[in-house]
């Protein structure tokens, strides 16, 4: 022991106290007492009952799970088909600008500036379904709607998810000429010795090289789209008719919908079945990186 | 031996650390000898200053008649999740309103603190409505929670839109049928929602409650224990029907079909709506919270349909104090919540001071109420108040003098904010989808429901 | 932790440290025209790739404008006009003049400057408790080496394979009754701030940071006789600006945008940051006022970037870098 403390053990201990502390405190111990609570049911009056898998029954008898995970997966299909070609294919020609580059990227990444509340508040404004509203009003000039936005089930997620994604979209422009501007100029020039042209250098150079980059952004947003909040919560509550209601709102609801108490059972049973979907993820992208840092 | 001073120094700051973590934590215990502490309930968020004001005024006039307690005020808006997050950290503060839907539940959860002994103590719990007082008690009769307001629900109209749209501002519509043509007329002409209807947080599931009480039917049935849900009955089924045809067919409901109670409200104070259904209360927040131009509200009693079954939908709130609160500051809150609620009801110079505070600050006065004790209570409290009274009560006239012919009904008895949960999304399908199969919904609603009142 | 890609990255794929300061500068020198892309410079010279790219160019220049920058100049306009304005001719120009008063009512009705600061003391906060977690561990971890270290930091690593989300509940709770403390964190910035803390991405940024400096350097001070704390303070944290800035920008920007978690635990009014508040007003305060106040709030973060456009762009793009 005290050998220990005159090799300066102590002192390296007192060094990892604050990340003992916090780690301890706020990730390790409530993530041990998930695991708990998902078998247990409290209020949090009244001492904690197991309950065995009842909590997980519940979850899986309510059937607005379902409607949950496929409003997710619908949110994280169109977040995919919207949200990912787009600023691939602006970074793309945006890496070609030669003056004032500058100017297009500020531009681009403007809009992951502005508060993310500020801008759903601002978007729930322009998805006003009068012919007067916003959206309505400058589409009106070309002859088309009026739309229902947000008050319809079946335009409200895609009207989410665009939001979502101009809200986002700037972030991943960034990223991908990072990338972009990474890839050797030799390639290219190797292409074109062999007479490759513009778009079979984009299609033979670039797209290869950024394969990892790819990648890395699709599991990335599947990981964020799967645990989407703020806009459903804000925009819809879920509505109309739970045509918006995703898989975090639905734990939300769970925990603190009730204005009786939460069933805190359920919520942490939901947390746990996402989360093991996402850890899945989670540990697909490590290996995929890895694998790639190692070749 | 550097090192060790290096130790000591780090060890020094790792405490100062934990010494911050343990000081933020804002234990409030009371020094001994010291004045009691309570925290109340204000007003809404977004309330006029003046408001708040008035109200603060109000909380000097009670610390200087109880010199032995201080006042801190919060301001509140009671919505499921915000409560619940603040019952489950102990936020809530020492006096907080909750509404009749929710004293049961809470009072079986234990979360609300017995204060029969202090409410006993101001001498006038025998005078209750018996139907009122009950929202707050046990069921051995203890009293949780103190009845401070019950409302009915009526029928909210913009005069100024009746009047565009030409129709009597003075004779809003007798029968549902006279709302729905009322509506289109109103749409038609001014291009404004002529009907809206909340439909979010609970609100939807509550509103077509009311309609389907005013139309007949009922929610739930009650033999002995057991609760059954009946939300799949033909009244309410009729009450979509209405809605689906006023959206559908008329188009009249304007655009927005994600109202809750504030949004509904906002909307309905800027203009942008000509009837809506809600508590015969919501004025005072229209004033406090919108700025609404008092010359274009209307309030009428709610069409109920004839035969004996259909009823009035009514509730209100109760004031109830925090179970973790110690005794002292228990009866300091039970004095609060006398001082503040009640005894306006009972005394005159309550009556006149608490009125007389309200109009200095342009605070709404004398809007119609509905007896928590009996109708002569009120009227006497009526005529105590008169000098002061700042609203336009012509314009609620409709309310005012058709109220008392109304058979008022109570909230469903078991699990009602849940059962209304369950009901929006019904109401949200009929307004958003012209395909919505209302039977079909409302049965498996009702299956939902009755998984919900089973579960207990 | 809502939006495509907006939550922070699990993990790098290179060694973080791998060269962080000097990918920044070639980055910067990237920029410049020197370096060329995908068009090689004999086919910039060819009329058609030139007029082609140029016109695609500018098409996007203008499409960027519009998608970007046109809803914030709406809400601008909007927050200058009469509500009535905006609901009846949402698009029109300023039909019944500006209206000044719009800016002054929000700034006093909404509090804006209180739940400014707050979204700053939030923000400030846990910036330094990430900050003092990280390099601390990471020092401890890289260069102290216990011989628990590998247990602890496979332990830590661990929680990035959990999700936040599974935590919301059980975090919750434990912010009510902390272990240790015994007295509920909620209305206390310290329920913010020290959650924050806890994240292994930065240990792991700033582990694999430390391991890359020459181990050398670290020898030779503890030769001329300094302690760990000296080592710490005056060798190793001047050696790892780069690093600093890249885990104080994603822990800045991530504490700005968060809005479940602070909503949960400042139920407080007279705490909470201005992205807490603006909903609950959204509903009571009248339209015009909202949009002044969205406003003003869109447009604080939106100078600041501004002003400190390369810092930000060179560490989203180092973001990148590290994420691919």
């Amino acid at each position: 022991m005290t050998t220990w403390f005159r090799r300066g053990g102590f002192s390296t201990f007192l060094f990892l106290l604050p990340l003992i502390v916090v780690f301890g405190v706020f990730s390790w111990f409530p993530i041990v007492r998930a695991a708990v609570m998902s078998v247990q049911q409290t209020n949090l009056v009244t001492a904690p009952r197991f309950v065995g898998l009842d909590n997980f029954r519940t979850v899986f008898e309510d059937p607005l799970l379902w409607t949950a995970v496929q409003n997710t997966a619908w949110f994280a299909l169109i977040a995919l088909v919207l949200g990912y070609p787009v600023p691939l294919v602006l970074a793309v020609i945006m890496s070609e600008v030669r003056r004032f580059r500058g100017l297009y990227t500020a531009i681009a990444y403007l809009p992951v500036v502005v508060p993310p509340v500020v801008a759903v508040l601002m978007w729930k404004v322009f998805y006003d379904a009068r012919p007067e509203g916003v959206f309505n009003t400058i589409l009106g000039w070309f002859g088309l709607g009026p739309f229902q936005w947000l008050q319809s089930a079946t335009t409200a997620m895609p009207a989410l998810v665009l939001e979502a994604t101009w809200a986002a979209a700037g972030g991943t422009v960034i990223i991908y000429l990072a990338a972009l501007v990474a890839v050797p100029h030799e390639l290219y020039e190797a292409a074109e010795v062999d007479g490759a042209g513009l778009w079979r250098k984009v299609w033979h150079v670039t797209m290869p090289q950024l394969r990892g980059v790819l990648l890395v952004t699709l599991i990335l947003q599947i990981i964020s789209t799967s645990q989407v909040f703020l806009e459903p919560f804000l925009f819809t509550g879920g509505g109309p008719a739970n045509s918006t209601l995703t898989v975090l709102l639905l734990i939300y609801e769970y925990a603190f919908a009730s204005s009786l108490g939460g069933d805190y059972g359920a919520a942490t049973a939901l947390s746990l079945m996402l989360a093991v979907f996402l850890a899945a993820l989670s540990a697909l992208y490590f290996w995929l990186t890895r694998s790639w840092s190692t070749s | 031996m550097t090192s060790n001073r290096r130790t000591a120094a780090a060890l020094a700051a790792a405490a100062a650390v934990a010494g911050l973590l343990a000081g933020c934590s804002g234990s409030s215990q009371q020094p001994d000898g010291g004045p009691v502490q309570i925290s109340v309930v204000s007003l809404k968020p977004g309330s006029e200053q003046s408001a708040f004001d008035a109200f603060e005024e109000q909380v000097r006039q009670f610390e200087a008649a109880n010199p032995g307690i201080d006042v801190t005020s919060q301001e509140y808006e009671w919505t499921g999740p915000t409560f619940t997050a603040q019952l489950a950290g102990g936020t809530l503060p020492t006096v907080f309103t909750v509404p009749f839907t929710d004293g049961q539940g809470l009072i079986e959860r234990g979360q609300l603190a017995d204060i029969s002994s202090y409410v006993e103590g101001f001498g006038y719990t025998d005078r209750f409505n018996d139907t009122v007082l009950r929202a707050g008690q046990s069921e051995d009769g203890q009293i949780f929670g103190v009845p401070t307001a019950a409302y009915g629900v009526g029928l909210h109209y913009n005069r100024t839109l009746f009047a565009q749209a030409g129709l009597d501002p003075s004779r809003p519509p007798a029968t549902w049928d006279d709302v729905r043509t009322y509506a289109r007329q109103i749409a038609e002409r001014t291009g404004q929602a002529g009907y809206a209807q909340m439909t979010q947080e609970n609100t939807g599931g509550w509103m077509l409650t009311s309609l389907t009480y005013a139309l007949g039917g009922r929610m739930q049935s009650t033999q002995g224990a057991d609760v059954e849900a009946t939300v799949d009955n033909r009244y309410a089924e009729q009450a979509l029907g209405l809605l689906r045809d006023m959206r559908w067919t008329d188009n009249s409901m304007g655009s927005n079909f994600l109202y809750d109670w504030g949004t509904i409200n906002q909307d309905f104070a800027a203009g942008r709506i000509g009837m809506y259904m809600g508590g015969s209360d919501v004025y005072e927040s229209l004033v406090q919270q919108n700025n609404i131009n008092p010359d274009d509200y209307g309030l009428a009693v709610l069409p109920l349909a004839p035969g004996a079954e259909a009823g009035l939908l009514g509730g209100g709130t109760l004031a109830a104090v925090n179970v973790r609160a110690t005794p002292e500051q228990q009866e300091a809150a039970a004095r609060w919540i006398d001082f503040y609620y009640m005894s306006k009801y009972l005394r005159e110079d309550a009556a006149v001071l608490d009125a007389r505070t309200n109009a200095d600050a342009d605070q709404p006065v004398g809007l119609p109420e509905l007896p928590i004790f009996d109708r002569a209570t009120l009227d006497r409290y009526n005529t105590w108040i008169q000098p002061f009274v700042n609203v336009p009560l012509a314009q609620m006239s409709s309310f005012t003098e058709g109220i008392f012919e109304q058979d008022l009904a109570g909230e469903p008895p078991a699990h009602a904010q849940e059962m209304y949960a369950v009901l929006d999304s019904v109401v949200q399908s009929v307004l958003t989808d012209p395909n919505a199969d209302a039977r079909g919904l409302l049965a498996t609603a009702d299956a939902e429901i009755q998984t919900i009142l089973d579960r207990g | 932790m809502s939006t495509p890609t907006r939550t922070r990255p699990p993990a790098p794929r290179t060694p973080a440290a791998a060269p962080p300061p000097a990918s920044g500068r070639r980055r910067g020198r990237a920029a410049e025209p020197v370096v060329r892309g995908i068009v090689s410079p004999s086919e910039w010279r060819t009329p058609r790739v030139r007029t082609g790219l140029g016109l695609t160019q500018v098409v996007l220049l203008a499409a960027l404008v519009v998608v970007s920058l046109g809803p914030m100049a709406w809400l601008v306009k909007a927050a200058l006009t009469p509500t009535q304005d905006t609901l009846r001719d949402p698009m029109a120009f300023f039909p019944n003049g500006v209206d000044w008063a719009n800016l002054s009512t929000a700034w006093t009705s909404v509090h804006i400057d209180l739940h400014f600061a707050n979204s700053m003391i939030v923000a400030v906060g846990a910036w330094l408790v990430q900050l003092v977690v990280a390099t601390t561990g990471g020092y401890a971890l890289s260069v102290l080496r216990p011989r628990y270290g590998p247990v602890l930091y496979w332990l830590v690593l661990s929680t990035l394979f959990v999700p936040a989300v599974v935590l919301l509940v059980p975090l919750y709770l434990t912010v009510l009754s902390p272990p240790l403390l015994g007295a509920s964190l909620i209305n206390t910035f310290w329920a913010v701030w020290l959650p924050a803390g806890a994240n292994a991405f930065n240990v792991l940024l700033a582990k694999r940071f430390f391991d890359n400096l020459p181990g050398e350097i670290f020898e030779a001070a503890r030769i001329d006789g300094a302690g760990p704390l000296r080592v710490f303070w005056s060798v190793l944290l001047p050696m790892s600006r780069p690093i600093l800035g890249v885990i104080s920008v994603f822990a800045f920007v991530a504490a700005w945008k968060d809005f479940l978690w602070p909503l949960l635990v400042l139920p407080d009014p007279d705490l909470q940051p201005l992205s807490v508040r603006l909903p609950t007003l959204a509903s009571s305060i009248e339209l015009d006022i909202l949009l002044a106040a969205l406003m003003i709030s869109a447009l604080i973060p939106v100078v600041l970037f501004l002003v400190f456009q390369r810092t930000f762009l060179r560490t989203a793009g180092l973001g990148g870098a590290l994420k691919g």
